[in-house]
This record gives structure tokens, C-alpha cells and sequence, in this order.
């Protein structure tokens, strides 16, 4: 089974905030700065396919994502 | 050979200019001639829509403002904005103050109230129907204009009995041959929201002009210009770009009645993928976004010099083919569907989770409000006008 692991570089992130809209299971956002957080380091497999599209639409590539 | 002049003939409301294709086919970057008649460079592919976006040497300001290549006569994105110098810091500035104001938590608890402003749209739509039946009503009069007004009114504490005045303002800013028209509507817009801020110093309320004058009263480097200037820019954005994705995306649902019974069977379960769709495949603006070399930077196998314009069109970029296949088709069952309809990089869109959580909230409620909803003349006959930045139309004729 595919494992994934979900990190975020919280100083390159711009606080777009997309991520948090289109999966607010997996990432949300801090109230003062709007800079991502990561709710859930190692989402369930059915949410893999939404993971990757976050981390493709990210706009500033503040996200990355492993998988083993 | 002459080079292609902007903006490009589009055949319909629905599909971009034939010509993008045919220049993305020779190369991802292709020398045209602006609007105004200058050079610039014309991004068609997705790959180097994304490094231009990218690469924080391509700015909005230009290094020698008075020599760089303008792109039209309209107000907005004609030519350089912001301060060479500064431009980093100052935009960095104003992504920290507005972004919370924006954030998905704050969008879900925005949505129940849109929700009750959609209902009240589609309220006045039925209201409208009743009161001349047989007769068409204007989608884009009765929900598409009015519904991000009243969104973008709440959000930054705009009087929504101003929407005329801020409305014909922003029409003729946006007029790409508008020239001293668009500077003059610019002015009074900017003298406009200059008087709400100032009414927001001394009442301040929830709301975002309200948090942006707080934020000036803090850092004496923020003026009261550039407050004049960030709101009028919110209000324009906040409603003019997602007008016209709701007008383009009813005109998408309702061109193919299958694809109007599919989204109406299972709006909830549709809604999702089929908002990334409309984003995608619809192309409003007749140029795209413009930036300037900040150094002499490679792209697509060509070396831009530093001070050249350059035109990203995320609208061919979302139809380029080796990432999109069938680009022309609509198909909501894309997966990825990474679309760069709101840009990318250190500019991408500040409103996309507004836009995104307006658009998922209105196609739902008005399919389940009117199911068998249609056009009520083809959409050949639709008008376009190519000459307006956010590409917009006046007309959604609708009957059920």
C-alpha cells in the first residue's frame, strides 16, 4: 500500500489558501496570515488524487507531497 | 512577417481565437503587437505560462517606466504599475493584509450568506418571468452582474446603492481603446473609494476597507493613494472577472442539453469538478496578463531582455493540448484538471476562493430552481465584445 506523506513550507507559502478550499480535510489555514496548515500528515488513500491536484494547483509550490 | 496584432477575432462567446493554436503549434512564445501597436510577447503554452507566472524577474513595474511597450487603452494592465524599486515589497505588503480577509475558513463562512443572495437573484428572476411571461429574461441583468456586486459590496463595506456609479466607472476602465476616458473613469474611481475610506476612518466596520485603513494608520509608508487604489482594484476584480464566469458558464451548461440533465441531476455531486471545467475552457479578456523583464530571462527556447512585455494568456495556456487533451471539449471528468485560470505564482488571483465558492454556489441553486432552463436564442448569436479586459456580455437571454 502506497503511504503518502503531506508537508508544507510554511515560508514559501503565499496563503492563497486553494488548497484549504479544495481539501479542507487535509489542509486549512492559520487565522492572522492565511499561511497553510497541514491537518492531516498522512491522509487516507482515497484522498491521494485530490492531494496531488493540490500540490499541482499550488500556486506557489510551497507543497510536497511523498509517497513510498 | 508581420506580426499578429491583439486582440485576436474569436468565432464565438465560447471558443478563444483560432489563431492562439496555430502560434502555440510554432512555438510557446511568439512576438505580436499589442492593441496600442507596441511590441510584446505572447504566452500560448501552458508549461511557459507557468514559468513566466513562476519567475519572480518578471514584475509589474518596469525599469524604465516611460520606454516600456504599452498594451492598450484601457486604465488597467495598459502599461507599467508600481515602483521598480519597491514593487516586491509593496505587493509582499498587501498579499499579508488582504490574504486572511480571503481564506478558505473565512469563504465557508461567507458561503451561507451568498447563498441567501443567490436565492434572492433567482427570486427576482421568477419575479421577472411572472411579470412578462413568454418573454426571455436577461440572466446576465438579474443574477450574473447583480450577485458578485452584492458579495464584493458585504465583503468590503461598499454601499450596494452605489453599484451604478461604481458599475459605468468600471466599463470604462476596462474599455480597451477607451485611452483618456478610462484615465478619467480611473480618477473618479479612485476619488470614490478615497471617500470610503475616509468615512471607513471614522466608522470603521467588518470589512476589508476597513482592515486596510487600520493597516495604514499603523505604516506611515502606506498612502492613501495606494488605499485609493487597492479598493477600487477589489471592487473591479470582485465583480467583473466572476460576472463573467457565471454569464460563460450558463452559457457553457445550457448549449448542450446533456450537459445541463447531468450537472441538474446531481448538482452537488457535479458542482465541484464542473466550476474547475468552466474555469478552464472559459475565455473572458481579449488579451491576458502582462508583466516585464525584470533581467534577460530564457523562456521557450527565446531570451526575453530585460524591459520587454510580455502577455501570458492563461485562456490559450488552459487549452494547450499536450496538457489538455481535447482542449476544446468540456469535460468536468478531467482529473488533474490544473487550469491556471487564476494565474499562478507570487500574483496568482487573491479572490480565487471568493470566485470559486460564488461559482460553486450559484450553478447548484439555479439548476435546482430551474431545472429545464435554456437559452433562449443560440449562442452564435451572443455578442461579443472582444474590446472589454475582462471580456464581458450584456446579454444572457434565459427562459424555462
Amino acid at each position: 500500500m502506497v503511504t503518502m506523506k503531506v508537508s508544507a513550507d510554511t515560508a514559501v507559502c503565499l496563503a492563497a489558501g486553494q488548497c484549504a478550499l479544495m481539501l479542507p480535510a487535509v489542509f486549512d489555514q492559520r487565522d492572522d496570515d492565511g499561511v497553510v496548515v497541514v491537518l492531516d500528515e498522512e491522509p487516507p488513500a482515497e484522498l491521494h488524487d485530490a492531494v496531488r491536484a493540490a500540490v499541482l494547483g499550488c500556486p506557489s509550490g510551497a507543497l510536497r507531497v511523498d509517497e513510498r | 512577417m508581420t506580426r499578429p496584432q491583439l486582440p485576436f477575432d474569436r468565432p464565438n462567446v465560447l471558443d478563444i481565437a483560432p489563431l492562439y493554436d496555430v502560434l502555440r503549434c510554432e512555438a510557446p512564445l511568439t512576438r505580436v503587437t499589442t492593441p496600442a501597436g507596441d511590441p510584446a510577447w505572447l504566452v500560448t503554452a501552458y508549461a511557459e505560462a507557468k514559468q513566466v507566472f513562476g519567475d519572480r524577474r518578471f514584475g509589474r513595474s518596469h525599469p524604465a517606466p516611460q520606454e516600456a511597450a504599452r498594451v492598450s487603452h484601457a486604465a488597467l494592465l495598459d502599461g507599467p504599475s508600481g515602483n521598480y524599486e519597491t514593487e516586491e515589497r509593496e505587493h509582499t505588503r498587501m498579499r499579508r493584509l488582504l490574504a486572511p480577509a480571503f481564506s478558505a475558513p473565512r469563504m465557508r463562512r461567507l458561503a451561507g450568506r451568498i447563498e441567501e443572495l443567490t436565492e434572492r437573484c433567482l427570486d427576482d428572476m421568477q419575479a421577472a418571468r411572472d411579470a412578462r411571461p413568454g418573454v426571455a429574461v436577461n440572466l446576465h441583468e438579474l443574477l450574473a452582474f447583480p450577485l458578485p456586486v452584492l458579495v464584493i459590496c458585504e465583503l468590503l463595506g461598499v454601499p450596494y446603492e452605489d453599484r451604478a456609479h461604481f458599475r459605468q466607472l468600471s466599463g470604462r476602465i476596462g474599455m480597451i481603446d477607451g485611452g483618456e476616458d478610462a484615465r478619467a473613469a480611473m480618477a473618479e474611481f479612485r476619488a470614490y473609494t478615497g471617500g470610503l475610506a475616509e468615512a471607513k476612518r471614522r466608522e470603521p466596520g467588518p470589512d476589508v476597507i476597513s482592515d486596510l485603513v487600520a493597516a495604514q494608520a499603523e505604516d506611515p509608508t502606506f498612502t492613501e493613494d495606494e488605499v485609493a487604489r487597492l479598493a477600487a482594484g477589489l471592487i473591479f476584480a470582485g465583480h467583473e472577472t466572476t460576472s463573467t464566469r457565471i454569464d460563460l458558464g450558463v452559457l457553457l451548461l445550457l448549449a448542450d442539453p446533456g450537459r445541463r440533465d447531468r450537472f441538474a441531476a446531481d448538482p452537488e455531486g457535479e458542482v465541484g469538478p464542473t466550476v474547475e471545467e468552466i474555469l478552464r475552457i472559459t475565455a473572458p479578456g481579449g488579451l491576458g496578463l502582462l508583466r516585464y523583464a525584470h533581467d534577460d530571462v530564457e523562456v521557450g527556447g527565446v531570451t526575453i531582455a530585460r524591459g520587454d512585455a510580455v502577455i501570458i494568456s492563461s485562456n490559450a495556456a488552459n487549452r494547450d493540448a499536450s496538457v489538455f487533451p481535447e482542449p476544446g471539449e468540456f469535460d468536468p471528468d478531467r482529473r488533474p484538471n490544473a487550469h491556471i485560470a487564476f494565474g499562478h505564482g507570487a500574483h496568482v488571483c487573491i479572490g480565487a476562493n471568493l470566485a470559486r465558492t460564488e461559482l460553486r454556489t450559484v450553478f447548484p441553486a439555479l439548476l435546482r430552481r430551474f431545472p429545464t432552463l435554456r437559452l433562449a436564442i443560440g449562442v452564435e448569436d451572443i455578442e461579443v465584445c472582444n474590446n472589454r479586459l475582462t471580456g464581458s456580455v450584456d446579454e444572457v437571454p434565459v427562459t424555462w
